[in-house]
């Protein structure tokens, strides 16, 4: 073990300058990765925060009976995605709309009869949160008797969730595309040394060299690779981030809520030394006696 | 003890039979020469041997792995560990110190650091060169590296040692001194097989000679 690394990395130095550039190259991916993985988790964050600001208003009929409400409260209660239930009863609701009013209360003069319905507010959970779920929730409470109109924030939801979705899949297109772009550089860096090395594996195989004794040095080789162009990528990132937030938050406010997941700073360079694996792995190929 | 048994063995290359219906069998501690002209099939043999061909008939035991174990891929590496070689073209490392090169081969079997260099200047002074050791193969002479591919084969401790040609390309004096090497490795016990066109070197010596023939082995006789 000890052997194979010291040979990977005399063979990275021998190369120094190819082996630089495939670093940079490395890094460089892994650099737009690093924007892209903060990107997927601010989203994750805001999305997440949906719940909590979502509310979903049942109209209730209006000669509904107090047995009947609460009937119907438990009814709603015992569902797994409900957070907090409010009712609000149509009085209630009058006043609160006179006092949101406030200036402009003559618009309900004339009005003698109160034309508000009874209503529930119900607040979900975070957890297991999507749109799929509220859906199924609304269909079920419409179907409910003394129920006369379900509301929610039908259009935002839809809008949020295909955004989230959207992101999240070209997101993951782009990662897969530049975890093959490392991972092609790694095998190319590992397969053009493989091929110069070829006569002296070929003497290592006649000496009774295992499979590993010959594979490790490459294999070592490319995480290196991979694991400096990570730790360059994840500097990278990290800095232009408190860059960007150091100067920008008078201009724009909005960016003090971009969180900088620390995370990085690991999964960056584990993820050049993975793919390094991966691309050495493969450079390899197949070893035969 | 039987080291290598080759029992009706045949190997051809090409349409062209390199070995034809070989039977022999070593015992432990021989030293026997395999001569005949070029193109006699001495080199293939060694290579059966080495487990670099595979035989196209007829079955092949070594030490103590019997023919169905050597036919696996993975027995390969196990065999060569037991089994030093010293090749024609020396196959020495180029871009490796004379040290490094003989040390690989220890480093394959998984040897410590501190092991390695006892036994790699043992070798080295067995076969007088270890003033050599920091040097480079492409600064050393013929039967240089000749001596350097014997110590790398030897440094292993095999208990079989193949020699293909090894004064082959070397003068008298060089190849008299590769000679007396060679009778001090025997004289520790180790099986030798030494390939060589040369009658000069096995003639009066009383050791077995095994001469091929086209790819017939037509004699099994003393030297």
């Amino acid at each position: 073990m000890g052997y194979s690394l010291k040979i990977a990395i005399k063979n990275l130095w021998h190369d120094k300058w190819i082996n630089l550039l495939s670093v940079l190259t490395i890094a460089t991916g892994l650099f737009i990765l690093g924007f892209i993985i903060p990107l997927i988790f601010n989203i994750e964050k805001v999305t997440k925060a949906v719940p909590e600001k979502f509310t979903i208003s049942i109209f209730l009929k209006n000669n509904i009976t107090n047995l009947e409400l609460k009937k119907l409260i438990n009814n709603i209660k015992n569902r797994d995605i409900i957070k907090s239930i409010k009712y609000i009863s149509k009085e209630k609701a009058f006043e609160d709309l006179k006092n949101s009013l406030k200036d402009s209360a003559y618009i309900l003069e004339g009005i003698d009869e109160n034309p508000l319905f009874p209503c529930i507010k119900i607040k979900l959970r975070r957890e297991g949160f999507d749109k799929q779920k509220v859906e199924t929730l609304i269909k079920e409470l419409i179907n409910i008797e003394n129920i006369e109109d379900v509301i929610y924030g039908k259009k935002l939801l839809g809008t949020i969730y295909d955004l989230y979705k959207g992101v999240r899949i070209i997101s993951g297109l782009i990662i897969l595309l530049f975890c093959v772009a490392v991972i092609f550089v790694c095998y190319s860096t590992v397969k053009i040394l493989f091929y110069r090395k070829k006569e002296e594996i070929e003497i290592y195989k006649l000496l009774g060299a295992t499979k590993w004794f010959i594979r490790s040095p490459f294999i070592f080789e490319g995480s290196l690779l991979g694991l400096l162009g990570g730790i360059l990528a994840s500097v990278g990132v990290i800095g232009i981030f408190k860059f960007i937030k150091g100067f920008s938050d008078p201009l724009i406010p909005s960016l003090k809520f971009i969180v900088i997941p620390v995370e990085l700073f690991f999964i960056l360079p584990m993820a050049g030394l993975l793919l390094g694996i991966i691309g050495s792995t493969v450079a390899i190929g197949r070893i035969r006696y | 003890m039987v080291m290598i048994r080759f029992d009706n063995v045949t190997k051809i290359y090409d349409n062209i039979t390199a070995l034809r219906n070989v039977s022999f069998t070593i015992e432990k501690g021989e030293f026997v020469y395999i001569t005949g002209p070029s193109g006699a099939g001495k080199t293939t043999l060694l290579k059966l041997i080495y487990l670099a061909e595979k035989p196209d008939n007829g079955e092949i035991s070594i030490v103590n792995f019997d023919y169905d174990i050597l036919k696996e891929e993975k027995a390969i590496p196990v065999v060569r560990r037991n089994i030093g070689v010293i090749f024609q073209d020396f196959k020495l490392l180029n871009n490796y110190t004379v040290y490094d090169n003989i040390a690989i081969a220890l480093r394959i079997r998984g040897f410590k650091e501190s092991e390695i260099k006892e036994s790699v200047y043992e070798a080295l002074k067995l076969v007088n060169l270890a003033h050599k050791s920091k040097s480079y193969p492409s600064t050393l002479s013929g039967g240089e590296m000749q001596r350097i591919t014997i110590a790398r084969s030897i440094v292993g401790e095999p208990t079989i040692l193949l020699a293909d040609e090894p004064t082959g390309n070397l003068d008298a004096d060089n190849a008299a001194g590769i000679m007396r090497i060679f009778k001090e490795i025997h004289s520790k016990g180790t099986t030798v097989l030494f390939a060589t066109h040369n009658r000069d070197l096995f003639r009066n010596t009383g050791m077995r000679v095994l001469r091929l023939d086209s790819g017939n082995l037509v004699s099994d006789d003393k030297g």
